[in-house]
């Protein structure tokens, strides 16, 4: 089948997100703007995945379970998992990475954890959108190993991207590079290059998706589904 | 040195503090956790990061000042962060190495 996928959203969680990034609204929204399956990548948590997975089976959409896991060169990469065990399991191992130093949401912004119905379990501390103490050369192998697509983030970004902070891209086993502008045509022969939202706010879901061709949205199908968009 | 007094060549200040503070040293580093982990408070933060979340660490940490390196431009969000946190704004037009090795010598480091 065709299908439209977005797999970098952000929840009220990620703290450069807005608070009306509540499970729901953005499950409601990426349904609505036509996309087959999302995932939710807050960064380096994944306290929101369980309202993410009861919003998705109420509206009645497929999904992966993400994090979007900051190295300690501070390089965003995409993690995402078909089960949310595993997604949780690698959440909290990538959580217990950050500094731990409870920081002021005043300064930051607010980091909740919600449930379906948008109350406020708790507050997350520990600061969400810096760096890990895991380098990217590790981070990658690690989130493979747990059983995720791992997409470097923006990698055309000038933060917070594996160019802009490593000098160039690493020459891993990613399942795909996720681009903003131009695709560089020798990166995709390299791996291929997908397009996702990155949203913040709510109007900014599916801004930009990747068309795929897909038997279903497991990690392996997914992962066989991206190499037929390597450039020939 | 008081932040008001700060001028090396290449330095242009976008925005003054509006009380003025005592700065004691600098911190050079492009990785906002780095800033998080090292930074003292009193120290200055020269960055290529001009971003508004460098405006939050800077206050977490008690930087009085930014100096956003090679012609870094501070956006109007930014410029509003640091204003409400009484951060002075620098731009300098040199590299992070040019710029901290002028940083010092105005402080007399």
């Amino acid at each position: 089948m065709k299908a439209r996928i977005d797999f970098h959203i952000h929840s009220c969680l990620s703290p450069c997100a807005s608070l009306d990034m509540a499970p729901r609204t953005i499950v409601a929204r990426a349904k609505a703007a036509g996309i087959d399956c999302l995932a939710l990548t807050d960064h380096s948590c994944t306290e929101n995945l369980p309202a993410f997975h009861d919003a998705c089976v109420e509206i009645g959409i497929d999904c992966l379970y993400g994090l979007e896991a900051s190295s300690a060169e501070e390089v965003h990469v995409l993690c995402l998992f078909d089960d949310l065990e595993q997604a949780m399991t690698f959440g909290s191992m990538v959580y217990n990475h950050l500094p731990d130093r409870p920081v002021d949401p005043k300064l930051f912004g607010d980091q909740p954890v919600v449930t379906v119905d948008e109350e406020i379990l708790r507050l997350v501390p520990r600061l969400l959108n810096t760096g890990t103490d895991i380098s990217f050369f590790d981070l990658v192998p690690m989130a493979l190993d747990a059983g995720a697509l791992c997409i470097p983030s923006h990698i055309d970004r000038e933060t917070c991207g594996a160019v802009s902070h490593l000098g160039f891209l690493p020459d891993l086993p990613y399942d795909a590079v996720e681009v903003v502008g131009t695709i560089d045509s020798d990166i995709a022969r390299r791996w291929p290059v997908v397009r996702f939202s990155d949203s913040h706010y709510p109007e900014q879901i599916a801004c930009r998706f990747t068309e795929i061709e897909t038997e279903s949205f497991t990690v392996p199908a997914l992962r066989a589904a991206f190499n037929d968009l390597l450039l020939k | 040195m008081k932040t008001n007094e700060l001028k090396f060549d290449g330095l242009d200040c976008v925005q003054p503090a509006s009380s003025d503070s005592e700065i004691t040293g600098g911190y050079t580093s492009d990785l906002l956790s780095d800033v998080m982990a090292h930074l003292k408070e009193g120290e200055a933060l020269l960055t290529i990061q001009a971003h508004k979340n460098t405006v939050a660490v800077a206050t977490l940490m008690g930087a009085p000042a930014i100096i956003f390196c090679h012609g870094r431009i501070a956006t109007a969000d930014v410029l509003e962060a640091a204003a409400k946190e009484n951060i002075a704004v620098f731009i300098s037009a040199n590299s992070q190495f040019e710029t901290t090795c002028r940083f010092a010598k105005a402080l007399g480091i």
